[in-house]
């Protein structure tokens, strides 16, 4: 994807193994972040020049018969070409695929819901009769790298602004039949993010691995692991990038880093959230 | 679908509620028989076989349990016109489930891009590609009944098949899961038991370079548990690695008579 | 429905003859040769240009001007109810079409031969007039990325609704059915270079309608001309000429 002479591979290695990237920042350190939230349930986040738009529909809908008592989350993410010329067409759908797969295993939990960042209980209306589908869509408008970590904070953005509407349940419904419900137009329910975990991407290049890897010093990863964590410290997901063989220790290693890692975007992010919505209310 | 509604009514008329399954109780429980009677850490009886398939230039077929899957591999061939000159070899993976896989007929067939993407990256580790420039190798797998663990059975064996075909490898990749239910960690789950996971990782291995080329985690794990479960994986994962070598070395020598 | 009340005001508080805020940025997208956002009130679209660059498949490479390739995506969240449309749909297929023909008209292509320029446009939000507002962020992304053209394409939509010329539609105006008329222009040449209308309109109400579509073009090119100039300022002062 980004063509490197062999003079400017080594510098970016070089760089790594002395701790000092080519953009000043440390291994561990990441690009500013600024997030944007628009309308109910959208946001955008900025990392570096990275740039993705997450939004949150919900839905009415009927559950699964195989699990009547929850509701449905699903998760799509769009490359689009503006990004680069490569996801014309049907281009970007292997990296939508990748993204949005890397994506529900990193934030919707076990087959249970545990460690699930949204809980899924928590959707449904009646049970077996109406839940909420929740549909989030991410679009990729701008690539330099870590994607994945960008869209991760962009959905927890987009959740924290989307508010579900207040339902009432007719009571007087016979048991067989669909039961009347009335959507709230005004009576909202925010949504409760605290339990959706930080996705954060290691990156190794050479010996090292980084954080928040932009597109030149991807191209030069060996593998990349990326860990989702949640406010606990516990990890709810994680994939592995990059066909490389890793030594098991230094997986354990990449996630108690990732861990440690985690703790300061969470809190980067949940106060750039805040002054997000702080701007919104006072426009 | 129907038989499941308990007496037959005249009309067939779908109500939820009597769908409505509860979590057995045996699995919160410390002390529980696993559904096959295994103990918690044992892992099914592997059978494999290499040459299942006559016309394929490698392939295997492997037996776990329920769980039955066969890999051909095709190739090295030359790689499509339309695609760019590349020195290094192209792997191309394939799985599909046969509709028969499930209880359900056809239920499993959704994710099938998924399972194959998972499949290339933790073989495409193993594989020496440089060896075969311009080509193209075809990785074709095939599920026949699925009964859990899917994806790493299709693993093993697809190393396995690409080992019968001569395809130059640094390793035989051994993949092993781990459910957590409740407390426990249990490997090589059965489809009953990954219904009612909490959490799973898996992980693919190369056992003599003690290398992990992917590792998938999902629901909630505390670091001293992954400790516990990946080092159960990589346990299993050597031990399999052995049944897969004298898999291949058995072939070998009846050939050679 | 009533389109425009009494009080000749539409659902959204113009008057008929008010075009909606328009506002654009340049560079949006730094990997892109050329980029630019475009919104006309609601509607918001971000196009990228790539090139002049090598031929990607060297059947189409054409000897004598520039190859112009175009893609015209919408996002799954810019309208009102989510759909998951398949990509290359007939719709998509079609505007990337007009989008194409569109500038292909007005850039220069015989002095770039042998080469490729894609134009990417990406909706993200969609409240009628989706065409023109890709159109003008196309021309905008084009001139960020250098690319000589004859003149700077405009485009604008008007409608005639209630007994009422209306200047650029919005959704609920779009989809009440009457006619739409999108025109497409080179201001400084005064040629009409883009012309679709559905439904139809007698032909003396059409050349109101028309006519008014052609000053909603000029007027969103006085505005990117000073979009343009500005940014050339700004370019200016961070060279320190």
């Amino acid at each position: 994807m980004v063509g490197l002479s062999v003079g400017e591979k080594h510098f970016i290695q070089g760089g790594i193994a002395q701790d000092l990237r080519t953009d000043g920042r440390k291994r561990l350190t990441y690009r500013p972040i600024s997030v944007e939230t628009g309308a109910n349930g959208s946001a955008r986040v900025k990392m570096g020049k990275t740039e993705v738009i997450a939004s949150v529909k919900a839905e009415l809908g009927r559950p699964n018969s195989s699990a009547p008592d929850k509701g449905k989350v699903s998760i799509y993410i769009d490359c689009s070409p503006t990004a680069a010329p490569q996801y014309e067409g049907r281009g970007g759908e292997e990296l939508s695929m990748e993204l949005s797969a890397a994506l529900r295993q990193c934030l919707l939990g076990g087959k249970t819901g545990a460690g699930a960042g949204i809980n899924l209980s928590s959707l449904s209306i009646v049970d077996g009769k109406v839940c909420w589908d929740l549909y989030i869509d991410g679009l990729v408008i701008n690539i330099d790298g870590n994607i994945l970590d960008a869209l991760g904070a962009a959905i927890k953005a987009a959740l924290s602004n989307t508010g579900i509407p207040k339902v009432n349940v007719a009571s007087t419904a016979p048991s067989d039949e669909q039961p009347e419900v009335d959507v709230s137009d005004e009576e909202f329910l925010q949504f409760d993010t605290t339990a959706v975990p930080v996705i954060v991407t290691l990156t190794k290049v050479g010996r090292h691995y980084i954080v928040d890897a932009t597109s030149e010093e991807e191209s030069e990863m060996s593998s990349a692991v990326s860990v989702s964590v949640n406010r606990q410290g516990l990890i709810c997901g994680l994939t592995k990038r990059g066909g490389a063989g890793l030594d098991p220790s230094v997986v354990l290693d990449m996630i108690s880093v990732g861990k440690h890692v985690s703790e300061q975007l969470m809190n980067k992010l949940d106060s750039e959230i805040a002054a997000a919505e702080a701007t919104m209310e006072e426009e | 679908m129907a038989a499941k509604g308990g007496a037959a009514p005249a009309t067939y008329s779908p109500s939820p509620t009597t769908f409505k399954k509860k979590r057995p109780p045996i699995f919160t429980d410390v002390d529980w028989v696993r559904p096959d009677g295994r103990d918690f850490h044992q892992c099914r009886p592997a059978f494999l076989r290499t040459g299942a398939v006559n016309a394929a230039s490698g392939s295997a077929y492997a037996e776990f349990g329920n769980t039955k899957v066969i890999v051909s591999i095709f190739g090295p061939r030359e790689s499509k016109k339309a695609m760019m000159y590349s020195d290094t070899g192209r792997l191309n993976c394939n799985v599909t489930y046969t509709t028969f896989a499930t209880p359900v007929r056809g239920q499993a067939s959704s994710d099938n891009k998924e399972i194959s993407s998972q499949l290339h990256k933790s073989l495409e580790g193993a594989i020496m590609l440089d060896t075969f420039p311009k080509t193209t190798v075809d990785v074709f797998a095939l599920v026949l009944e699925s009964g859990g663990c899917d994806l790493p059975v299709v693993i093993s064996c697809a190393s396995l098949a690409l080992a019968d075909a001569g395809i130059m490898m640094f390793d035989l990749v051994a993949a092993v899961s781990v459910s957590c239910l409740g407390k426990n960690l249990v490997i090589d789950p059965v489809s009953e038991e990954e219904n009612y996971q909490d959490g799973s990782l898996m992980i693919t291995c190369l056992p003599s370079r003690n290398e992990v080329t992917q590792l998938t985690i999902t629901g909630e794990w505390s670091s001293p548990k992954i400790h516990e479960a990946m080092e159960l994986c990589l346990d299993a994962c050597s031990k399999l690695g052995k049944i897969m070598r004298s898999c291949l070395k058995e072939s070998a020598s009846t050939s050679q008579e | 429905m009533e389109y425009v009340s009494p009080e000749g005001l539409r659902l959204d508080g113009r008057r008929p003859l008010e075009m909606r805020q328009l506002r654009a940025e340049l560079g949006a997208v730094s990997r892109a040769d050329g980029s630019a956002v475009f919104e006309m009130g609601n509607t918001k679209v971000i196009a990228a240009v790539y090139g002049p660059r090598e031929v990607q498949q060297r059947s189409q490479q054409l000897n004598d001007k520039a190859l112009i390739r175009c893609e015209y995506t919408m996002a799954n969240f810019s309208t009102g109810d989510r759909m998951r449309k398949p990509k290359g749909d007939r719709r998509s297929t079609e505007i990337s079409l007009v989008i194409r023909q569109t500038m292909e008209a007005c850039i220069l292509t015989h002095l770039m031969p042998r080469s490729q320029i894609d134009i990417f446009v990406q909706v993200l939000q969609a409240d009628g007039g989706t065409r023109s507002a890709c159109i003008n962020a196309a021309t905008l992304a084009l001139a960020d990325a250098g690319i000589p053209m004859r003149d700077l394409v405009t485009s604008c939509s008007a409608g005639y609704l209630n007994s009422t010329a209306l200047l650029d539609l919005n959704y609920v105006e779009d989809s009440a059915g009457g006619p739409d008329v999108t025109v497409g222009i080179l201001p400084k040449l005064d040629k009409v270079t883009l012309l679709q209308m559905d439904a139809k309109l007698p032909m003396d109400i059409f050349e109101n309608v028309m006519q008014l579509a052609t000053e909603g073009c000029k007027a969103v090119a006085n505005y990117i001309r000073e979009v343009l100039i500005e940014n050339t300022k700004q370019l200016e002062n961070r060279r320190g000429v």
